[in-house]
């Protein structure tokens, strides 16, 4: 199955015609250059290509921190070119998680309370039990109450991921989420995150550079000047490395 | 390196406009203060210009001490044949002058605020009249006419042929206008109103029969004033002096001058607290400028640059924001000038307008103030990022530079003692003086101390105290709640320095409160206790008194038993200006109250005076001792003590003398007037009767109010809260400036969390959640201020009540609503104080946000 083939009602996100483009005349750069692309539910996908690729940019639009120059994004069956800022922000809070390669966590709160951020800023109650159970699969318990600054690079993103799941997000957006991490704690994290879909069926997007990472991934997308130029199913990192050998990237 | 400073400011447009606002507006102040005052001496000083156009000698009585507005006493009018007779006079004039109010159509007093009501005859002779004009009509002849001002007359559709009541020192007449004057250009004198007769009638008017207050000469051709005021000073008795019309006009605009010194000595102290202030703004800005370019001054120093080069850039680039904010603080300082015009006439002074000056002065310190503070607020910033090792441009760590806590417990613990202990020796230690600090000096470098003393040891409760406040915010609001709760604590430095700010000019407006409320309670109090009287009739506004034909005519009244007057006359003591109190010493045991402590009031009959016995302990002065008092009639008296008093609420004068004393030693403008009548009711007589009897009585004299004890206490009280209003107006500048400062602090703190706003937008939170937890924080902050103010304040409030309970302050009254009022002000000022931040922060550009660096 391929990104761009993803029927309509099955697909978690997409994009139509994607264009993005950034400054004008002479200088203008397009960092998406009509893109289709579409992430399946309860599927881990990952966005690959060489920097400037728009994979970045990519996420960000999907995601509703950035807008396209022109077409079409859904979240869903909602359209986010609609949206008033107000209506995105609620997009943001309801339905998509975030995990960022650093800077994830709020420094003046707790672990357990940077765990219930979107939670917390709706004003909704949390489900006791799935928090437990996201918690502990993550293996924070015993954090919960310290601050960020006490904890590892790897206990941060732990809990920036357990974040983005407490909320039961339609879509979770990962930029380098391991990006920072020694390759023992990124191997744990990106585990967890294949287990999350696996298991609870997330849907998760994930924006990296190493084919490690992508190979935990259920497709590969590659990206490269702004366009899709090839996907993988089921990904190895040996299979990742040697597509990415045809693109010279 | 200037051009590295240059950049840097330029680079932070809104940083700089920020930080220089405070130093804009404690200079703007003392600029304005410095155009304010200047702009009404220039004013005077033409003016006193031309009252002499043409006049060449002022010949009048000589005075050992020149005090109060007496001017100098009369002379007799047997002088002006001495100085016609001298060889070079061409033509010499008596004329008289004194107290005159004119009534306007409805028969009230037509009294300005400030500027007097003038009487006098006037001149026959053109060549000698100054700048008097005759407008329209004629001169007035006889007892039976007037001339007035041409503004007076226009302001109050007064014409000539009209008949109009005035009031002068031997009661109240009618006159029929047959002349209007201008002065030059001007309407009238400075905004006096001007009753003029001719001699004759002046000097019955003003009791003055046989008597001239000056006498005006012109030179004949070719003879200088100087030569012929020596000419005339040799021909002179004793008593009598002559001087040239310049220095007269000099030494009259000076002794203005003088009189303006205290205004402008009052609005500076109000000013330099406004400078204070914006001080702790500076310096906190620098600090936090210093932290956010840590790694850039780290980066600096490990491609070479040395510590002292680093203090350089610093200090550089502040010596610049000074240079800048002053400029803009002196042309401020004209918008403060033209408010303070206002807020005078707003308040009934009357100022003539005239252009606003800009006196080298006033360049020179705006600019000197502006810099040093900015430069100095700088340093120690400067200084710390010197410090900053340059491993750590590669660390991503920040490094603590800070005063350890305990160090600052220590410095902040000494200096509060050392604060403290000044303060209470310029309280409570009697004639306090080291070195050139007196008791004035030790209170206000005492404060400072409390103040710094009191903002560095602020940071160590900051923590609980905030968390304290913000514990039922989660409850309210939970989430931006404990953002802002949690964000207010972590620097608490910062957020120490930035309340303190608000602190010092709470502080000052609630000593203000507490201080006018002990005031008030004690006047209050002690006017039950000592006013026997049943009525008081007091002269409104400045018109400086009223003629004592109303009290001769409410003593004869068969409604009224006893009425007693109060008369006002200025002395010198001791080099200084002090008043006295002249009392009707037959009748005040039965109005006023006096607790006379040793001696008698029946002893005042003969002569000498009675001294609060505050005054006396002070001095060590005992009964039989002398008081030496510079009279401006009579010279130096050495005046025996038959008494002391420990009630002086309703006199309001320490020293009080007998009516024959009074009338041997005192002459002049303002002194042939009653002040205030204490009126008592005949046994029987209903109140509304006796009421009724003065205030039919009085109504002649328009520029009076009855008043019973209620409403006696009532306008003692009014008293002090117009007095409150314009300190705590005063004060308003130094609390705006602290909330720049919060705004300040607030715009560096969110440009500092710009990723940590970034996330919190991209995980959900809108727009509004951030305003609100920008706006908590503020708050939170501002009123960490209101409550460190009002503690300072009431320790402040209690102390000097404490120290002036001698003064008849005994009653130490602390006004909770206006106090608990004051946190909700401060918690308003942080509401406002966070608008723009917050705003700034809402917008902030997600994506931008979260890959900011």
């Amino acid at each position: 199955m391929t990104t761009s083939t993803v029927p309509v009602d099955l697909a978690a996100a997409r994009m139509e015609q994607g264009i993005k483009t950034y400054g004008s005349g002479g200088a203008e750069v397009r960092a998406l250059d009509s893109i289709n692309v579409a992430f399946e539910k309860g599927q881990f996908t990952a966005l690959m290509g060489p920097s400037g690729s728009g994979k970045s940019t990519l996420l960000h639009c999907i995601a509703g921190l950035d807008t396209l120059t022109s077409g079409r994004v859904f979240v869903g069956a909602t359209e986010l070119n609609t949206l008033s800022d107000k209506d995105l922000t609620l997009l943001r809070r309801k339905k998509v998680g975030f995990v960022f390669q650093a800077f994830n966590l709020i420094p003046t709160l707790t672990a357990r309370e940077n765990i219930l951020l979107p939670l917390l800023i709706a004003g909704d109650d949390h489900d006791t039990a799935w928090f437990d159970q996201v918690v502990g699969i993550l293996g924070l318990g015993d954090r919960l109450t310290h601050r960020p600054s006490e904890l590892s690079g790897g206990q941060q993103q732990r809990v920036a991921a357990a974040r983005a799941l407490v909320a039961r997000p339609e879509i979770i957006f990962a930029d380098e989420p391991s990006g920072n991490l020694d390759s023992k704690s990124a191997a744990e994290l990106l585990g967890f995150l294949r287990r999350a879909v696996r298991e609870f069926g997330q849907t998760i997007v994930m924006v990296t550079h190493d084919p490690v990472a992508a190979s935990y991934a259920d497709h590969v997308v590659f990206l490269e000047d702004g366009h899709t130029v090839g996907e993988l199913n089921d990904p190895t990192a040996d299979s990742v490395i040697d597509r990415m050998k045809q693109f010279g990237g | 390196m200037i051009r590295t400073a240059l950049k840097t400011i330029f680079a932070h447009k809104l940083r700089l406009a920020l930080t220089a606002m405070s130093v804009v507006l404690g200079v703007g102040f003392i600029a304005g203060t410095f155009i304010f005052t200047d702009t009404i001496d220039n004013t005077f000083g033409d003016l006193f210009e031309d009252v002499f156009a043409g006049q060449d000698v002022i010949v009048q009585g000589e005075t050992e001490f020149d005090v109060g507005f007496a001017g100098p006493p009369p002379m007799p009018a047997e002088v002006l044949d001495i100085v016609e007779a001298v060889p070079g006079v061409e033509a010499a004039e008596g004329s008289v002058g004194g107290f005159a109010v004119i009534y306007d159509n409805d028969g009230e007093a037509i009294v300005p605020t400030g500027p007097p009501t003038l009487g006098g005859s006037w001149s026959d002779d053109d060549r000698l009249a100054g700048n008097v004009e005759l407008r329209e009509g004629r001169r007035s002849v006889g007892p039976n006419e007037v001339v007035i001002d041409a503004a007076t007359a226009d302001g109050n559709s007064l014409a000539l042929g009209n008949v109009v009541q005035i009031q002068t020192p031997t009661g109240v007449n009618e006159y029929e206008i047959v002349g209007i004057v201008g002065f030059g250009e001007s309407d009238n004198l400075a905004g006096a109103t001007f009753a003029a007769f001719d001699l004759e009638t002046a000097q019955a008017l003003f009791d003055l029969e046989g008597q001239l207050s000056t006498i005006v000469v012109l030179a004949e051709d070719g003879v200088s004033p100087d030569l012929l005021r020596s000419n005339i000073a040799q021909a002179l008795p004793e008593g009598v002096e002559a001087v040239t019309a310049a220095d007269e006009a000099e030494a009259q605009s000076e002794a203005l001058s003088d009189s303006l010194g205290f205004l402008r000595t009052a609005l500076l102290v109000f000013a330099l607290v406004a400078v204070f202030v914006a001080t702790f703004i500076i310096q906190n800005t620098f600090r936090i400028i210093v932290r956010q370019r840590q790694r850039e001054l780290a980066l600096m120093r490990a491609v070479g640059a040395t510590p002292s080069q680093v203090v350089w850039m610093v200090v550089i680039e502040a010596v610049m924001v000074g240079v800048f904010a002053s400029i803009i603080g002196i042309l401020f300082g004209f918008v403060v000038a033209s408010g303070l015009t206002g807020a005078m006439s707003a308040a009934g002074f009357d100022l003539p307008s005239s252009t606003a000056p800009l006196a080298i002065r006033t360049i020179v310190i705006g600019l000197t103030v502006g810099i040093v503070v900015t430069v100095l607020s700088a340093l120690l910033p400067a200084i710390r990022a010197s410090k900053i090792p340059p491993v750590a441009a590669l660390q991503d760590t920040e490094v603590t530079l800070r005063m350890s806590d305990r160090r600052r417990t220590l410095v902040g613990v000494v200096g509060l003692v050392f604060g403290g202990a000044l303060m209470a020796a310029g309280l409570f230690v009697a004639s306090f003086q080291i070195g050139p600090i007196n008791e004035l000096l030790a209170i206000g470098i005492g404060s400072l101390f409390v103040f710094l003393s009191v903002s560095l040891l602020s940071s160590l409760i900051v923590k609980p105290v905030a968390r304290f406040l913000g514990w039922p915010l989660p409850k309210l609001d939970h989430l931006t709640g404990t953002l802002a709760t949690e964000n207010t604590v972590r620097k608490p430095r910062r957020t120490a320095t930035t309340a303190s700010a608000l602190m010092i000019g709470l502080a000052l407006v609630a000593f203000f409160f507490i201080l006018g409320d002990s005031i008030k309670a004690s006047a209050g109090s002690a006017i039950e206790e000592g006013l026997r009287a049943d009525y008081v009739v007091s002269v409104d506004g400045f018109s400086g008194g009223f003629s004592p034909s109303l009290g001769e005519h409410l003593a004869e009244e068969p409604e009224i038993s006893d009425v007693t007057f109060l008369r006002f006359g200025f002395w010198d003591r001791e080099g200084s200006d002090e008043f006295l109190m002249a009392v009707d010493t037959e009748t005040i045991d039965e109005t006023i109250f006096l607790d006379v402590q040793t001696g008698s009031v029946a002893a005042l009959t003969d002569g000498g005076v009675l001294v609060f016995d505050t005054i006396a302990d002070e001095e060590g002065w005992i009964l039989g001792d002398t008081v030496a008092m510079g009279l401006a009639a009579t010279g130096l008296q050495q005046v025996e003590i038959v008494g002391t008093f420990a009630e002086s609420n309703v006199v309001q004068a320490n020293f009080l003398v007998g009516e024959k004393f009074y009338s041997e030693n005192f002459s002049g403008f303002g002194t042939d007037l009653d002040f205030v009548l204490a009126v008592k009711a005949a046994d029987g007589v209903a109140p509304d009767a006796a009421r009724a009897v003065v205030e039919n009585a009085a109504a002649e004299y328009a520029n009076v109010t009855v008043r019973d004890q209620v409403e006696y206490r009532q306008s003692q009280e009014d008293q002090v809260n117009t007095i409150l209003i314009m300190f705590n107006a005063l004060l308003g500048l130094a609390v705006i400036i602290a909330v720049f400062g919060i705004t300040n602090t607030l715009a560096l703190s969110v440009f500092e969390r710009t990723r940590e706003i970034g996330l919190l937008r991209a995980v959900g939170m809108s727009r509004r959640q951030i305003r609100r937890m920008v706006r908590w924080e503020a708050i939170i902050v501002a009123i960490i201020g209101s409550l460190l103010g009002i503690v300072v304040g009431l320790v402040f409030g209690v102390a000097v009540t404490g120290a002036l309970s001698s003064q008849g302050i005994n009653v130490l009254s602390i006004p909770a609503v206006q106090i608990i009022g004051l946190v909700l002000f401060g918690a308003f000022a942080g509401l406002i104080a966070a608008i723009l931040p917050a705003r700034k922060a809402s917008r902030l550009n997600i994506l931008e946000a979260i890959s900011y660096e």
